[in-house]
């Protein structure tokens, strides 16, 4: 049977790594199409179109998600996360391994 | 020359480093007396017991180097608010570094009872080459980065000392060692002299930097080294706090510090990829996402900072804790040196920008506690980094290798010497200052995350990992990370191979890789690290089932570590028998 606490860590590990690339897709296109100068668009100071006084492609490019994902880690590491037992600490194991088997034991 | 009437100017800068460092012993004096309660010398010195709390675990996480502190504000001043998204990143980072691999490498280094990174790889793949490889590749790189950390911290001490300009504090990672600042403000005197009293201010000054970093460390241990991190992280809070009102207060508001800059430098200040160069194309914005979230995932310091947390629900709180703790630093930075561009708007030298903007804004001595910020994270950042070095040294390769049956006072006292021995080693290589260390500077931090990262992640998900594919992605990484800076400082190499010219984007200056395709290497590093762990691993032999059983199977609460099946093969079957 696998360990219920790897099985856990993975899966928390999936969530994770699919939350890091919504967040750097969303952050990078939405930059690239309102913030960025690149074929077809060339800004000008008109387009700043500030919100609280942060460029409007700066405010929901990066704000806006930054605040997005402090509220899904609340939520995540705050009840989604399970709260396993790590298991007993095995030093004492490791310590005599190394007193009685030698360098290659 | 260090003069009376030079420290008398610097007066509140050195009060603040003063403090500084007499918490940092105070720190050291403490972690001593709070670790002699616990019982286990290496697990206690190395790992601090187990018991990083959550407010520990942020904190350290979130710990800046002192270069990064005065980077980031110069790459603001000068670029504008692409470079917010440079650091972007950060508003997932907390997740990524912390709870990718946390949960697994806090049980694994449990259940192999692993008080090291070479402990916990050794015992995952059974393999005591692969343990020898991680020893040597940390000391190595560990000890080239360390070596630039003491430059940093000897310069800002020779700054207060000498009473260089404040500015110089943002060059205090640059070892250039062509003529100071010093040759300004002293004309009268001979080049002959005036080197020979610049030598003498920073050999003054390495001494001292050297004696704190070292007698605290080797005092407290790990329990001093964290506890620093989270003072320094605590007084640069304090910092960014205090400085975001005055900014905003005297450049009129962000927008029309925007404006104002716009008219300035141009419409790149306000728009990616940056003024007046293509700093940030979008092919680089995702490079530093991979580079903050993921590559920093596989530091050595902070897999090492993952065997030491309390448990699981320590693991929680401290992703949260460092997520406000980023949001509360990192924004307001942002903020803060956009309207630097307003309030100093003829910066010659923008690497001054941070203390510049700080004299200007802030009452001396809160100036003072604010410049010493840096200095606390090169001091920090060392105590950490000597404590994986020395307990590379004692328990990797001394204890493992030479003195097995050494005795628990044998191994303190090896510990002990091995960290005042290191840090006076590094001390002295610093002394001479040596020429290209930036150079190896970037190769050791982006070559350990390249290491690293990847067996990281085999050793904690992948059952079929095999030693064969460990090493492979060990040592591909960190060889994909120094070919493409060979080729980037050398470009009549990348001509003959064939290649297009390197684009101009990144910094204008210092050491510059070749970006292939418009990334930045730790991407090409980290797939050909996977790549290489993955066929590795897939053409080698499958690793031995019982200790895979034992690290990924349900085991009942009296199985026994993997190093107890090396004493004990006949256990195996014992081992195997729950998961059948």
């Amino acid at each position: 049977m696998i360990d219920p606490v790897y099985q856990h860590a993975r899966r928390e590990a999936i969530i994770i790594i699919t939350a890091w690339l919504a967040a750097t897709a969303y952050c990078c296109g939405y930059c690239y199409l309102y913030g960025y100068e690149r074929p077809g668009f060339t800004p000008g100071a008109e387009d700043i179109d500030p919100v609280l006084g942060v460029p409007s492609w700066f405010f929901w490019g990066v704000i806006a998600p930054w605040a997005a994902c402090a509220i899904f880690i609340f939520i995540f590491a705050g009840f989604c996360i399970a709260d396993d037992d790590l298991g007993a600490d095995h030093e004492a194991e490791l310590e005599a391994d190394i007193r009685e088997g030698g360098p290659l034991g | 020359m260090i003069t009376w009437e030079t420290l008398q100017r610097q007066w509140p800068t050195l009060l603040a480093l003063i403090v500084f460092t007499l918490i940092s012993l105070g720190i050291g004096v403490v972690a001593n007396i709070v670790g002699s309660r616990q019982a286990g010398f290496l697990r206690k010195y190395f790992l601090g017991n187990r018991s990083m709390g959550a407010i520990t675990v942020a904190l350290t996480a979130a710990v800046m180097s002192g270069g990064t502190f005065l980077g980031f504000p110069s790459l603001v001043y000068t670029f504008g608010w692409v470079v917010g998204l440079w650091i972007a990143s950060y508003m997932i980072a907390p997740l990524t570094y912390l709870g990718l691999m946390g949960k697994r490498i806090g049980q694994l280094s449990r259940l192999t009872g692993a008080v090291t990174l070479p402990d916990l790889f050794r015992e995952r793949f059974g393999s005591p080459l692969l343990g020898l490889f991680t020893s040597l590749i940390i000391l190595f790189f560990l000890t080239v980065f360390m070596e630039a950390q003491f430059v940093a911290g000897a310069k800002i001490i020779k700054v207060v000392l000498t009473g260089e300009s404040l500015s110089q504090i943002a060059k205090a990672e640059d070892v250039d060692t062509t003529d100071g600042p010093a040759a300004a403000a002293k004309p009268t005197i001979t080049k002959e002299e005036r080197e020979a009293a610049e030598k003498q201010a920073y050999w003054i000054a390495l001494a001292i930097f050297t004696l704190t970093v070292v007698a605290y460390t080797t005092y407290g241990g790990f329990l001093a080294a964290v506890w620093t991190d989270v003072f320094q992280s605590l007084v640069m809070a304090v910092g960014v706090v205090i400085l975001l009102p005055l900014a905003l207060a005297a450049s009129g508001g962000l927008y029309e510090a925007t404006v104002h800059s716009v008219g300035k430098v141009g419409t790149g200040f306000a728009f990616g990829p940056g003024a007046g160069r293509a700093f940030h194309p979008i092919t680089m914005a995702f490079s530093y996402f991979v580079m903050w979230a993921i590559t920093g995932a596989g530091q050595p310091s902070t897999l090492v900072r993952l065997m030491a947390f309390r448990d699981s629900r320590t693991l929680r709180f401290s992703i949260i804790y460092v997520t406000i703790y980023n949001a509360i630093i990192y924004v307001p930075l942002i903020f803060i040196f956009i309207t630097a561009r307003t309030i100093l708007p003829d910066l010659k030298d923008s690497d001054s920008v941070m203390p510049t903007m700080v004299v200007k804004l802030a009452n001396p001595y809160v100036a003072g506690i604010i410049m010493a910020a840096p200095y606390g994270a090169v001091l920090s950042t060392v105590s950490g980094w000597l404590l994986i070095i020395a307990s590379g040294l004692v328990h990797d390769l001394y204890q493992r290798f030479l003195r097995p049956k050494a005795s628990e006072k044998e191994i303190a006292r090896a510990s002990y010497l091995a960290t005042i021995v290191v840090g006076l080693g590094v001390a002295f290589a610093a002394s001479q200052q040596p020429p290209f260390l930036q150079l190896l500077v970037v190769f050791s931090s982006t070559g350990l995350a390249a290491a690293f990262l990847v067996p990281g992640l085999m050793t904690c998900f992948w059952r079929r990992a095999s030693t064969q594919g460990a090493i492979a992605a060990m040592l591909i990484g960190p060889a994909i990370t120094i070919s493409l800076y060979m080729l980037g400082s050398n470009p009549s190499l990348a001509g003959s191979l064939g290649l297009p010219p390197n684009p101009e984007i990144g910094p204008p200056r210092g050491l510059r890789p070749y970006y292939l395709l418009g990334f930045d290497p730790c991407v090409w590093a980290i797939l050909g690290s996977i790549v290489a762990g993955v066929l590795g691993s897939l053409a080698s032999r499958p690793p031995d089932a019982a200790r895979v059983s034992l690290l990924f199977d349900k085991q009942p609460p009296n199985a026994p570590a993997p190093a107890t099946l090396d004493l004990h093969p006949e256990r195996a079957a014992e081992v195997l028998r729950p998961a059948t």
